[in-house]
């Protein structure tokens, strides 16, 4: 890819995530009001159940982002496209984040409803895994000096890891678990729709947020190699003046 | 970047508007008082009253949705007479809040809903702990992606299409 191509996909993201950043606020304000305010608690759990309009959508998001710091890798080995290796760099560091939170906001919404902050349950366990994953694709990428060996390792890495995902996913019906299974799935929807629709919006505007925010990481990786670059080129110039001289 | 600040300053705004009117809402629709309170400064209206259902008190016909029991707290106790859904949390000695309207002629709470009892902490932590860093990581970046962009149009490494 030329630097006119790469210069005109940057140009693109900064002329379009606007729209996602605009949307994923409007979707996670209505989510925010609707969820807080307007939705009834919960028969069981009462009040303490609103934990699950942040809690779901940021663990629904850190699948996401593995998914497409997965599908990134494959299309890196593939193409060898540096500014696709700075989109999965920006969704590892994403999706570890996205993963944390969900994993803190879990542990909080625990306490209440399970009386324990923390159990190695199969769902816990298996996002904890993935959380590690990511560290260690995060981790690997600051070992390597020669940049098309790190991504090229980065990215092997992370499609390894994708292995966890399905365990994630299925581990609630796989093993015999605290957490409780999903409420949205091939079989129906077994959550009332005063709840659903805070959650969808939740949801949907928490992936339009990872969206934008993956625009702006990328495009913020970009930037700093781009700089790099330039300094490396101004330092080996003068490096190369004062040999001639 | 003074757009920038100006798009942050809209989301701190609407933001602060939902929190304001999130902690109005618990105020005047989920906080509860105390037993001693009812007493002192008697309320009009519906009231969530927060209290243990006391050993010993709790009769009537719990499958017909019609109790009476004492609910008591730091330093009163008062009656409760229950008349609503068959209740499925209603036993003695648990902690539970009764929303109704206290009746001063009869010095008994009358009682239509009973309510489980939040710990609003960790709803709150939860909301906080899960956007707050989001946030904070997103405005870090998004400056630093401005700053970026400026450095780089002054080196002219940039090409303008």
């Amino acid at each position: 890819m030329n630097k006119t191509m790469i210069n005109r996909v940057i140009r693109k993201i900064q002329r379009y995530k606007g729209w996602f950043g605009g949307a994923a606020a409007l979707c996670m304000m209505a989510g925010l009001y609707v969820g807080l305010l307007a939705s009834p608690p919960d028969y069981y759990q009462g009040e303490v159940a609103r934990i699950m309009y942040v809690h779901v959508p940021l663990a629904h998001t850190s699948l996401l982002a593995y998914t497409v710091l997965f599908g990134g890798s494959i299309w890196y080995l593939w193409k060898r496209d540096p500014l696709v290796d700075n989109m999965c760099h920006a969704a590892a560091g994403l999706t570890a984040l996205f993963t944390l939170l969900a994993l803190l906001t879990g542990m909080i919404w625990g306490k209440p409803t399970w009386n324990a902050w923390w159990t190695w349950d199969a769902r816990l366990t298996s996002f904890i895994v993935l959380l590690l994953i990511t560290i260690g694709y995060l981790m690997l990428r600051t070992f390597i000096d020669d940049p098309e060996r790190e991504a090229r390792y980065a990215a092997v890495l992370a499609i390894v890891g994708f292995v966890d995902l399905p365990i994630v996913h299925f581990s609630v019906e796989w093993w015999r678990t605290l957490h409780q299974p999903q409420s949205i799935s091939m079989r129906g929807v077994s959550i009332s729709s005063g709840l659903l629709i805070p959650l969808m919006l939740m949801s949907v505007g928490m992936s339009l947020l990872f969206s934008y925010m993956l625009m702006v990481r990328t495009q913020m990786l970009y930037l700093v190699n781009l700089l790099d670059a330039k300094k490396g080129r101004l330092l080996s110039q003068f490096h190369l003046s004062k040999a001639e001289s | 970047m003074t757009a920038f600040y100006l798009r942050w300053g809209v989301v701190l705004v609407i933001a602060m508007i939902i929190v304001g009117m999130t902690v109005r809402d618990y105020e005047q629709h989920l906080a509860s008082v105390s037993p001693a309170q009812i007493l002192d400064d008697p309320p009009h209206g519906d009231v969530r009253v927060q209290g243990l259902v006391k050993a010993g008190t709790l009769q009537g016909n719990l499958e017909e949705g019609f109790a009476t029991f004492a609910l008591g707290g730091d330093q009163a106790t008062l009656s409760v007479e229950y008349k609503g859904l068959p209740p499925e949390n209603l036993r003695e000695l648990k902690l539970l809040i009764v929303v109704g309207q206290w009746d001063p002629a009869s010095q008994v709470f009358r009682a239509r809903e009973l309510a489980l009892l939040t710990h609003y902490g960790f709803v709150v932590s939860a909301y906080l702990v899960g956007l707050l860093p989001l946030l904070l990581v997103l405005f870090f970046m998004g400056r630093k992606v401005s700053l970026l962009f400026e450095e780089i149009k002054q080196s002219k490494l940039y090409q303008s299409e």
